[in-house]
C-alpha cells in the first residue's frame, strides 16, 4: 500500500542529516562557546555578579601648633537617589522639601545619565535631620530615594581661617577627565588652600569592597568573605604652624577692614597667622554651595574670594628704606657715621622731593627712626638702582615665596632694564627716589614683606614661609616636612644696625613709639604706601622680642591713612599675644627677654 | 493477543530512557534555579508531580487501542479549533499572548491540545486512500487544515507555537512524499516572506531567485505566473505581518539581528544566556555554583532557558550529552515512522518528530545565540505541566505505534 515516494529510503535519509546536522550545528557552537571562547564568557560572568563598592576613607583633620583641633570632620545625611527605581514624579515634592529650585533634582539626573542606572547619586548633602525623619517615615512612597552619613568638614575653633584652610568641593568633570585618575563622579576634592596642596596626605586611600550582587544588583554577600577587600587608609592628620590664638586675634583685628596680615616664626619661616580680610564662611563651602551665596560672594567690591596675604601687590611704603639701608651698608657704601644733611627733601633732576620733617645730619640709624626720606634719596645714588634690585631679589621681592598655599603673587621690583623698556636709555633717574621709599612701581605682597621681616630678625637666614609642620604617621608621632632653606648671605653687623634702627622706632623718637609695650621689646618700621585711587594703605612690620626674635609680622590695613596709626597697634596686639602665649606654654621666654628697664 | 510476548518486542525502552534521563537532567536544573528564588518556591515539587503523572497519561496512551487515534482524529481536531477560537475570546494573558485557558483548577494551553490533534487530522486526511498531495486540490486542502489553528494561534499571539505548526505540516507533506515542485510551491512564499523582513535588497533577490528556479521547472506559463505572483503577495503580506506583531515581538526579532542594540531590553535574556552557557566551560561549574543561574540573572530560568542551567553547571559534557539524548530519540522515533506499515500511524509518528525536534532546535539555538528568542520550551526538560504532559502523550502515541507495528500489515 505505501506509495512510491510515501516515507522512502530517500527521505527518511533527508530527514536523519536533517536531524544530524541541526545538532552538529549546536554541538559546534557550544564548542566555539564553552571551550574556544570560554575565557571572555567567564570574564563578563565574573563581572556581572561583583560589584565593587568604594570605601571613602576619613580625610585628615588639621591641628595647630599646639595640637589644637582646627579642622575636624562631622557626620552629616546625604540623600540620595538611584535613577533605574526613581520617579521623577517626585521632583516636585523632593525640591521641595529639600528647599531647592525647581528643576535642581532634573538637572544633576542630566549630569550623571551616562553612568549605571543602578548607581545611587548624591543629590544634597548636609540635609537637616527633620528632613531624614521624613524620608524615613514616607520610605515606602519614595522608591530609589535613601540617604547615607557622609563626613563633612567642621571648623571646632571658631577661626575662620579661609584662606589657609581652603575647602573640599566634588569633583569637576574637567578633573575627572585627567588620565590617571584617582577620583569618581561625586567625590571631594582639596579645591583650595592646604585642603589642596596636601590632598594626597589628607584624602588617604580609597578602599574596595568586593561584594557578590544578583541580576538586579541587590546585594547578597561578601566575595570570598572579604579576603580580596582593600580596606580604606585614613587621610593623614595634617599639623599646622598656625597658633590658633594668634590667628583669631589676627582675625578679631582685622574685621571689618580690607587688609592682610602675616605673622612668621623667624628662626623657622613657619607662619603663625595668616589673615586676609574680609573672610568668607568656609562651613558654607563644605556642602553643595548655595548659589546666591557664591554669586554674592563673586559680586562683593571688597573681594573675600581674593587672598589678600600672598596675591595683593602694594608699594611697600617706608618699610622698605630697610631694604636700601641694608644694602647701601653691606656693599660698604655708608657706615653708621655716614651722614647725609636734610633740610626737608632733596631736588633731583629738577624737582623736588620732599621729607616729611627737617632731620639735619642724619646717619641711618636715625633715618630708620625717624623715616628720613631725605637720607635715602642720597643714599639710592649711592647704591643705584640695580643693585638696589638684586638685593631685592635676594630678600624674595618680585618673586614668589612658595608658601605652601598655591595662590600667590610676585610684585615687582623694576631695574634699570625695566625702565629702559618704557623711558629709552635716557630714563628719569629721579625715578629712583620715589623707588628707594617704597613708592611708585615697586611693590610687595604682606607675605614678601612678613619674610623680610623674619630675615632681619634671624639675621638673614630663615626658611621658607610655610603652614604645615609636618604630618601625624600611624605611631602618633608628628613627622615634619623640609622646607628650603634661606640665607641672603649678608653680616649680622649689618642687621644689628638696621635692627637698632627698628628698635628706636618703637622705643625711641621713632614713627610708631605709641605702640611700645610695658612686657616685650618690640622693633618695628611703619610704611604708608600712596594710594592715587583714595586714602593711603598703611603698613607695619615688626618683631619681637628686640633681643631674641619670636615672631616677625607684617600688617597691611588698605585705605586708611597712616601706617603708624592703624596697622603698628594690630601688630603689636598680635605680638602680645603670640608671645604671652609663649611665656604660659614653654620655656623659650625667660625673664631676659622681657622689658630690661622695666 | 498473544501470551508469549517479549516485553522488549512490544515496548520499546529506546523510546523511554532517552526521555527519562531528560526529564530528570531538567529537574535537577529546575532545582538548581529555583531552590533559593522565592518566587518560583514549589516548582521542584510540581514538576514531579507533573513528571508522574505524565508518566501515567504515557501509559494510558500506550496502551489504547491503536486504531483509537484514527477515530479521534477528526473530533480532537474540531475541538482543538473550538478551543483556540474560546481561549481568544476568555483566555488569560501571559507575558503578552492570550494562550491560557482555566478548567477548575488547572490552566491548560488548547494550542498544545492542538497539536495533537492537527497531526492526527492531518494524517488522517493524508493517508486517505484517494489522495493524491502533488493535486492542487489536495495540496490547498491539506494545507488549509494545517493553517487553520495557526491563525488562530498567531491571532493569540504565539509565534513560537505557530512555527512549530508551520514546520510539523511541512514535514508531514514531505513524509507524505510530496513532489519536488510541489514542495517548492508551498516552501517558496515562506522564503518570500523570510527575506522580506530583511529589507528591500533580500525581497528582490529572493524573488529573482523564485523567478529563475520557476523557468528551471518549465511548467505552464500561467501556472508558474500565478505562483511567481503568490510570492510577490507573500512578501508584501509578511511586512504587513511584522507591523501587525507587538513592539515585543518586533523587538525581540531585531534584538536577535543584533542583540547588543539593547542589552537590557530584549537581548538581555540572549546576552546572559551566552555568558552562562560560556562560563560553564568543558566540565561546569558544578551543581548549584554556577553564578549566572544562582544570582538570578535570566529571568524564569526554569521554563525556556533551562538549558542555561545545563551548559552552565554541567559544561560542555552535560550539554552535549543532553543533545546526544534528543538526536538518540529522535532516530528512534523517525525508525518507527519508518518501520510503520500504516501510513496514518507513520504520519503522525513523524509530525510528533517534526513537533518535538522543531522545539529542541528552536530553544537550544536561542539560548546559544543562533536562533531569535522565541519562547518555546525545552521538551522533557523545561518547567510546566502543559507541555510535560503533551509530550508525553505524543510520545504514547510512538510507544503505541511500536507496541502495534506488527499487526499492520
Amino acid at each position: 500500500m505505501k506509495s512510491e515516494k510515501f516515507a522512502s529510503l530517500n527521505r527518511r535519509t533527508i530527514i536523519s542529516i536533517l536531524i544530524i546536522i541541526s545538532a552538529a550545528l549546536l554541538g559546534f557552537r557550544l564548542f566555539q562557546m564553552q571551550i574556544l571562547n570560554r575565557n571572555s564568557y567567564e570574564n563578563k560572568s565574573a563581572g556581572n555578579s561583583i560589584k565593587s563598592i568604594e570605601k571613602i576613607p576619613l580625610r585628615g583633620v588639621m591641628y595647630d601648633r599646639n595640637m589644637n583641633l582646627l579642622v575636624n570632620n562631622i557626620p552629616a545625611y546625604t540623600i540620595r537617589i538611584t535613577p533605574d527605581r526613581y520617579n521623577k514624579k517626585l521632583n516636585h515634592l523632593l525640591e521641595a522639601v529639600l528647599e531647592v529650585d525647581s528643576g535642581y533634582i532634573d538637572n544633576i539626573l542630566k549630569q550623571y545619565k551616562v553612568y549605571s542606572r543602578f548607581q545611587p547619586i548624591k543629590i544634597k548633602r548636609g540635609v537637616s535631620f527633620d528632613t531624614i525623619a521624613w524620608l524615613e517615615e514616607n520610605q515606602e512612597y519614595l522608591p530609589g530615594v535613601d540617604y547615607i552619613v557622609e563626613m563633612h568638614r567642621d571648623y571646632p575653633a571658631g577661626i575662620n581661617g579661609s584662606h589657609i584652610f581652603g575647602y573640599i568641593k566634588e569633583v569637576s568633570q574637567r578633573q575627572l577627565n585627567k588620565k590617571n585618575n584617582y577620583y569618581n563622579l561625586g567625590d571631594y576634592i582639596g579645591s583650595k588652600g592646604i585642603e589642596k596642596t596636601y590632598e594626597t596626605e589628607l584624602r588617604g586611600k580609597k578602599g574596595w569592597n568586593y561584594v557578590l550582587v544578583d541580576s538586579r544588583r541587590k546585594r547578597i554577600g561578601k566575595y570570598r568573605n572579604g579576603l580580596q577587600d582593600l580596606p580604606a587608609v585614613k587621610g593623614s592628620d595634617i599639623v599646622l604652624s598656625i597658633d590658633e590664638d594668634v590667628q583669631r586675634v589676627a582675625e578679631e583685628e582685622l574685621k571689618g577692614r580690607t587688609g592682610a596680615l602675616v605673622a612668621i616664626e623667624p628662626a623657622t619661616g613657619e607662619i603663625l597667622a595668616l589673615v586676609s580680610a574680609p573672610e568668607y564662611d568656609l562651613s558654607k563651602f563644605s556642602y553643595i554651595t548655595p548659589k546666591d551665596f557664591l554669586q554674592k560672594l563673586y559680586n562683593d567690591p571688597r573681594k573675600p574670594l581674593f587672598n589678600r596675604a600672598t596675591m595683593s601687590v602694594k608699594p611697600p611704603g617706608s618699610t622698605y628704606k630697610i631694604l636700601a639701608a641694608i644694602a647701601a651698608l653691606d656693599l660698604g657704601v655708608i657706615n653708621t657715621s655716614t651722614t647725609f644733611y636734610c633740610n626737608g627733601g632733596l631736588t633731583i633732576g629738577g624737582r623736588f622731593f620732599k621729607c616729611h620733617g627737617i632731620h639735619g645730619n642724619i646717619n641711618v640709624i636715625n633715618a630708620i627712626e625717624k623715616s628720613c626720606n631725605s637720607f635715602f634719596y642720597n643714599l639710592i645714588f649711592k647704591i643705584g638702582i640695580d643693585r638696589w634690585a638684586d638685593y631685592s631679589r635676594r630678600f624674595g621681592f618680585g618673586l614668589k615665596t612658595g608658601i605652601d598655599i598655591g595662590e600667590e603673587n610676585a610684585g615687582l621690583i623694576p631695574d634699570s632694564k625695566y625702565y629702559e623698556k618704557i623711558y629709552g636709555p635716557k630714563w628719569p633717574t629721579s625715578i629712583m627716589a620715589s623707588l628707594v621709599i617704597g613708592q611708585g612701581e615697586t611693590s610687595v605682597t604682606p607675605l614678601q614683606l612678613a619674610q623680610f621681616t623674619a630675615l632681619i630678625a634671624n639675621n638673614g637666614v630663615t626658611y621658607l614661609p610655610h603652614l604645615v609642620k609636618g604630618f601625624i604617621d600611624n605611631t602618633g608621632n608628628v613627622v615634619p616636612y623640609n622646607f628650603k632653606k634661606v640665607d641672603v648671605k649678608i653680616d649680622k653687623k649689618v642687621f644689628d644696625e638696621v635692627k637698632e634702627g627698628m628698635f628706636l622706632v618703637v622705643n625711641g623718637e621713632g614713627t610708631a613709639t605709641h605702640i611700645r609695650s610695658k612686657e616685650y621689646l618690640i622693633a618695628g618700621k611703619t610704611g604708608t604706601a600712596q594710594n592715587p585711587h583714595g586714602k593711603d594703605h598703611a603698613w607695619f612690620i615688626a618683631f619681637a622680642p628686640y633681643d631674641n626674635p619670636q615672631i616677625a609680622v607684617a600688617v597691611l590695613v588698605e585705605n586708611v591713612g597712616f601706617g603708624g596709626t592703624y596697622a603698628a597697634p594690630i601688630a603689636k596686639k598680635i605680638i602680645e599675644t603670640y608671645l604671652n602665649g609663649l611665656k604660659e606654654n614653654s620655656k623659650v621666654l625667660d625673664n631676659s627677654i622681657v622689658r630690661l628697664d622695666n | 493477543m498473544r501470551i508469549d510476548y517479549n516485553l522488549k518486542d512490544k515496548f520499546d525502552f529506546g523510546l523511554i530512557f532517552p526521555v527519562i534521563i531528560l526529564y530528570f537532567i531538567g529537574l535537577a536544573a529546575i532545582y538548581s534555579s529555583t531552590y533559593n528564588n522565592p518566587s518560583a518556591q514549589g516548582n521542584f515539587e510540581r514538576q514531579i508531580i507533573w513528571g508522574i503523572a505524565a508518566l501515567i497519561v504515557f501509559f494510558i496512551t500506550y496502551f489504547l487501542p491503536t486504531n483509537t487515534f484514527k477515530l479521534i482524529s477528526i473530533p480532537t481536531y474540531l475541538l482543538s479549533v473550538l478551543l483556540l477560537i474560546i481561549v481568544l475570546l476568555i483566555g488569560r494573558r501571559i507575558s503578552g499572548a492570550q494562550s491560557w485557558m482555566t478548567i477548575g483548577p488547572i490552566g491548560f494551553q488548547p494550542s498544545e491540545f492542538a497539536k495533537i490533534g492537527t497531526i492526527l487530522a492531518l494524517s488522517r486526511f493524508l493517508s486517505k486512500r484517494s489522495m493524491d498531495i502533488d493535486s492542487f486540490k489536495d495540496l490547498s486542502i491539506t494545507i488549509g487544515i494545517g493553517m487553520l489553528p495557526v491563525l488562530l494561534i498567531l491571532l493569540e499571539p504565539d509565534m513560537g507555537t505557530a512555527i512549530v505548526f508551520i514546520l510539523f505540516i511541512l514535514t508531514i507533506i514531505f513524509w507524505k512524499g510530496i513532489s519536488v515542485f510541489a514542495m517548492f510551491v508551498v516552501l517558496s512564499p515562506a522564503f518570500v516572506a523570510v527575506s522580506s523582513l530583511f529589507g528591500l535588497y533580500y525581497f528582490f533577490g529572493a524573488l529573482a531567485i523564485i523567478l529563475v528556479t520557476l523557468i528551471l521547472f518549465r511548467r505552464d506559463l500561467f501556472f508558474s505566473g500565478s505562483i511567481f505572483t503568490l510570492n510577490l503577495a507573500s512578501g508584501f503580506f509578511a511586512d504587513y505581518v511584522f507591523r501587525a506583531l507587538s513592539p515585543h515581538q518586533q523587538s525581540r526579532i531585531q534584538a536577535f539581528i543584533d542583540p547588543m542594540s539593547d542589552p537590557l531590553g530584549s537581548g538581555y535574556n540572549t546576552i546572559q544566556a551566552k555568558v552562562a552557557i560560556g562560563s560553564g566551560g568543558l566540565f561546569g561549574k558544578g551543581f548549584l555554583a554556577g553564578n549566572q543561574t544562582q544570582l538570578q540573572f535570566i529571568p524564569e530560568q526554569w521554563t525556556d532557558f533551562v538549558y542555561c542551567v545545563i551548559g552552565e553547571e554541567f559544561g560542555f559534557i552535560g550539554s552535549i550529552i543532553t543533545i546526544a539524548l534528543f538526536v538518540f530519540l529522535f532516530m528512534r522515533i523517525l525508525k518507527i515512522s519508518f518501520s510503520s506499515k500504516d501510513e496514518f500511524l507513520s504520519l503522525a509518528a513523524i509530525g510528533i518528530l517534526a513537533v518535538l525536534f522543531t522545539h529542541f532546535m528552536i530553544n537550544i539555538g536561542m539560548v546559544l545565540g543562533i536562533m531569535p528568542v522565541i519562547g518555546l520550551p525545552l521538551p522533557f526538560v523545561s518547567y510546566g505541566g502543559s507541555s510535560l504532559l503533551t509530550n508525553m502523550i505524543m510520545l504514547g502515541i510512538v510507544a503505541n505505534i511500536y507496541r502495534t507495528r506488527k499487526s499492520f500489515t
